[in-house]
């Protein structure tokens, strides 16, 4: 019979042993274990990201210079168009204000924007949270709205030194309330477990019974300021079809995401300027 | 060869046990085949009865439309948070073990400051079955705090609405928080972890898109637990939530139609009742859909007409009786009645007297518009001829007694068109006692006066008063004297109807019949041709018809009573009173209208009363119900022009 070696199963103790002591630390200990870890790693992904960066600058240098002449005059003529669509946006604001005070409506959440690069997309969250390269650093909160050109991309979840770590919008983890466009009743979005393969989706909930959506003319599913973290009318998803839920009233059915959503690179932060006054401002 | 073996033959006594095992073998055998096998089916459900609980989900209630289409009655989505306490175990648990050791502690040293001879050793055990409420309550309430943290509102827990839910309801989400306004619900939808116990949950409530339109008609529903043995259930213990049923109005009448198919839950529980596993589910499905025959637009206008005042206005399709607007003010917004009545709303709705219907719960006298039946009594009687004519000095003289005509001066000279045109009193006193009362009683039955009018809305009064010598005798205890037969010729006296009665009445001249079955669910076209209302030809001749609807059109001409009822190119019948009536402690005014149009081809037909609260209010029908009967004619044109006569371009 083999003698039993001692030596051989010393790593199996060690585990054994860290497991145990990490089972009986104090919850408090483990957060801050955690985040000392996730700080830890925050600044080799920043890195990282500050690489790829310069890859992708080096990648655009090997192109000619008629090719960046052509878009040079893209970016001036999208810069005029942005020009000329912050102003307008800056008169119906004013407009929106002025009628705001005539009809002595309550306040509306105002925004800052705080524009950030992807860092990675988090492998431990199934993929279903993106981590970003700007944290309180920038005076990121939690449960701020992100968003991109095309919509909503979710919320942030955590905030660490230089980066914050965010919720997508296509996770089951996520929910928040939202409208059809055109009917300001609210409904619910949540997020769906991705298949890995097409395009993202989430699911709606409690869509009143008058709302038909069809593959023809499918609905699309906006933000709404009622909830109070995304301000009203971004973009969620569109819905093709709605069912009876189990309310035997209320439908349910599937949100098509935007396929971009997969591969982010960038997004925006939107950063509320006051704190939310519960009795006096329109969430 | 074993030492068994060789006594098994010869051994009584091992012969002895080997029977006695071998018949409780047999027995157990028998016993085990019998439970297995023939009572296998009773045991299945005991441990049914052990292991499963139903829950009963009722339906949605079907939606209300008008004749076009419009929804009057829907359901609005109610929102609740709520939570289910078996996912709150784990923490009612460690809450209890903290309070269980501060209290313990507590108990101690309360023990050790006390004298040695007050010392007893009960004082050191606390009452666990109240930390364990107080335990659950704690814990509880933390959820509500983060509720109201994100709603900013103020609720709170009593540990005798938890005690009540796990005692009855322990399969049913705990209501955390219960009719949370759009924003509330966004705000927690997004604000509470998913993972978080708390869910919100979304129910459905009454929806009245146009709040106080119609509303006695329409009615409001009630929330009541439903009866559990409705459905079968097999002995499984059942909870159930709460079902709206219809308590008023036509969401009482059409109850069973409008109530939903009930679903159900058959959920697997842990020995402490909490749900393990869900077994079986049927969704619950919407109730019908009502469509009714009330035309919205219409029902706007009468309801508008009336304004503040008191009163009821009908208008009734002439051919098919059904009810195209029904309005009883004062009235209450059903907006505020649902999902349940606050006790303040109630008392305020009550305080004004708005819970009755007045077009069919009150009875009141008719006026002058009875004239158009004392008239019709008398041709059919013969005592009212073409020929027939009073002069209208003002006063007329029974026995000692002076009656007047509202025209001081008098209607000089009369015939029976111009008496009703200017409604002369003296005419039908005259005309009254020379019939007498038992034909007007009986024209007044034949016309159904005596019966209630089958409307589908339920408490109809059955407070109507035809007057008789029969029915002064038994109920006054008093002789019937010719005073009563001219009060009760020119509507007043004892003579009591409804609103929709009258609008009935007048619809029923219009079509030359004496009854018009009203109802309010809008009928087809094929069917509304088949109608059949149940009376018989009012029995004038045409010339005696063509002298009635003469003088209710000259009610609406330049010299008539109702001449602010006249309308350019529709030609309008009709017929003002003006009542004495005591209501509130005191006598009042009572403004009536009826009328038809078009004279040339009867569509619509209206019946508007206002009832005073004051004496100081001075209400005639001509001035007071006569323009509210214009709003609704002028809608009806609006809405139905070529009915009404007018050529629509096309």
């Amino acid at each position: 019979m083999a003698k039993l070696r001692l030596d051989r199963i010393k790593p199996l103790v060690a585990l054994g042993a860290f497991l145990f002591a990490w089972w009986i630390i104090p919850t408090t200990l483990k957060s801050f274990l955690e985040a000392s870890f996730s700080e830890f790693q925050a600044p080799a992904w920043v890195a990282t990201s500050y690489l790829d960066d310069l890859e992708n600058f080096w990648a655009r240098r090997s192109h000619s210079k008629v090719e960046l002449i052509e878009a040079g005059r893209e970016v001036a003529r999208a810069k005029s168009l942005y020009q000329f669509n912050s102003q307008r946006k800056e008169t119906l604001e004013n407009e929106i204000q002025r009628l705001e005070a005539i009809l002595n409506l309550p306040s509306r959440r105002e925004f800052r924007y705080e524009v950030a690069r992807v860092v990675r997309r988090d492998l431990n969250a199934w993929w279903q949270q993106i981590v970003i390269r700007k944290g309180k650093d920038f005076d990121i909160p939690v449960g701020a709205a992100v968003v991109f050109s095309g919509g909503v991309v979710g919320r942030v979840v955590e905030v660490s030194a230089f980066t914050s770590r965010v919720e997508l919008v296509t996770s089951p983890n996520f929910r928040m309330a939202a409208n059809f466009e055109g009917d300001v009743r609210p409904v619910v979005y949540q997020g769906l477990p991705q298949s890995g393969f097409g395009d993202p989706l989430g699911t709606v909930r409690d869509a009143p019974q008058d709302v038909i959506a069809s593959t023809q003319i499918p609905l699309k599913l906006v933000s709404t300021r009622l909830g109070g973290t995304f301000p009203p009318g971004l973009m969620v998803g569109r819905v093709s079809w709605l069912e009876p839920g189990n309310t035997g009233i209320f439908q349910a059915g599937e949100v098509e995401l935007d396929a971009r959503l997969l591969s982010l690179h960038e997004v925006a932060v939107l950063i509320p300027l006051y704190p939310i006054d519960l009795e006096n401002d329109v969430p | 060869m074993s030492g068994y073996d060789v006594h098994r033959g010869e051994n009584p006594r091992i012969i002895f046990f080997f029977w006695i095992v071998m018949a409780a073998t047999v027995t157990l055998v028998l016993g085990l085949g019998w439970r297995q096998l023939i009572a296998a089916q009773k045991y299945e459900e005991i441990e049914k009865r052990q292991t499963e609980r139903r829950i009963l989900k009722p339906g949605p209630r079907g939606d209300i439309y008008d004749r076009k289409g419009n929804l009057l009655v829907g359901n609005r989505a109610h929102y609740s948070a709520v939570v289910y306490l078996d996912d709150l175990r784990r923490e009612f648990r460690a809450e209890y073990s903290k309070i269980i050791r501060a209290e313990r502690a507590a108990l101690k040293e309360a023990y050790q400051l006390k004298p040695l001879e007050e010392r007893e050793d009960s004082q050191l055990t606390p009452d666990y079955n109240e930390l364990q409420w107080v335990a659950r309550q704690n814990v509880i309430q933390r959820y509500i705090d983060q509720i109201n943290l994100i709603t900013g509102r103020d609720d709170t827990v009593s540990t005798r609405a938890i005690i009540r839910h796990f005692n009855e309801q322990l399969l049913l989400p705990l209501p955390l928080v219960s009719d949370l306004k759009p924003d509330e619900y966004a705000r927690l939808i997004e604000q509470v972890p998913v993972q978080s116990p708390i869910q919100i949950h979304t129910d459905t409530a009454r929806y009245y898109p146009y709040g106080v339109a119609a509303a006695h008609t329409l009615g409001y529903v009630q929330n009541v637990n439903p009866d559990p043995d409705a459905i079968p259930s097999g002995g499984i213990k059942t909870y159930t939530f709460k079902t709206k049923i219809g308590k008023t109005g036509l969401e009482n009448s059409f109850d069973n139609l409008l109530s939903g198919e009930t679903g159900t839950e058959i959920w697997r529980v842990d020995p402490l009742g909490f749900q393990d596993s869900l077994l079986d589910g049927v969704t619950p499905k919407q109730g019908e859909n009502l469509i009714t025959s009330i035309d919205i637009d219409l029902q706007i206008a009468a309801e508008t007409a009336l304004g503040e005042r008191t009163g009821a206005a009908i208008a009734l399709d002439v051919r098919t009786g059904e009810v195209l607007a029904i309005a009883s003010h004062p009235s209450y917004d059903l907006n505020g009645l649902s999902p349940y009545i606050p006790r303040k709303t109630f008392g305020e709705i009550n305080d004004r007297g708005a819970w009755l219907n007045r077009t069919l719960q009150l009875s009141y006298p008719p006026g002058s518009t009875f004239k158009l039946l004392t008239s019709i009594a008398g041709m059919r009687h013969g005592t009212i001829t073409l020929q027939t004519e009073h002069d209208c000095q003002g006063v007329f003289r029974i026995g000692n007694r002076i009656y007047h005509c509202h025209a001081r001066y008098g209607h000089r000279v009369v015939d029976q068109a111009a008496a009703i045109e200017g409604s002369c009193n003296i005419f039908y006193y005259a005309e009254g006692l020379r019939m007498g009362i038992d034909v007007i009683s009986a024209e007044a039955e034949r016309f159904g006066f005596a019966e209630r009018t089958g409307i589908e809305v339920p408490y109809e009064t059955g407070r109507l008063v035809v007057p008789s010598k029969e029915w002064k005798r038994e109920r006054v205890g008093d002789g019937w004297v010719p005073g009563d037969t001219a009060n009760t010729s020119i509507g007043q006296g004892f003579l009591l109807v409804t609103p929709l009665q009258m609008a009935t009445f007048i619809a029923s001249i219009a079509r030359d019949e004496t009854r018009t079955q009203p109802t309010l669910r809008a009928l087809s076209y094929a069917k509304g041709q088949q109608v059949n209302h149940g009376g018989e030809p009012v029995g004038l001749t045409r010339k005696q018809r063509a002298e009635l609807w003469e003088g209710m059109e000259r009610v609406v001409g330049d010299g008539g009573t109702g001449r602010l009822v006249q309308i350019d190119g529709l030609r309008i019948a009709g017929k003002t009173g003006t009542a004495d009536f005591r209501a509130h402690g005191k006598e009042v005014n009572l403004a009536w209208f009826v009328g038809f149009a078009p004279v040339e081809n009867p569509q619509i037909a209206v019946a508007v009363m206002v009832e005073g609260t004051s004496s100081l209010d001075s209400y005639h029908g001509g001035s007071t119900a006569g323009p509210v009967a214009k709003d609704i004619f002028l809608e009806f044109i609006e809405q139905y022009p070529e009915r009404a006569g007018f050529k629509v371009a096309r």
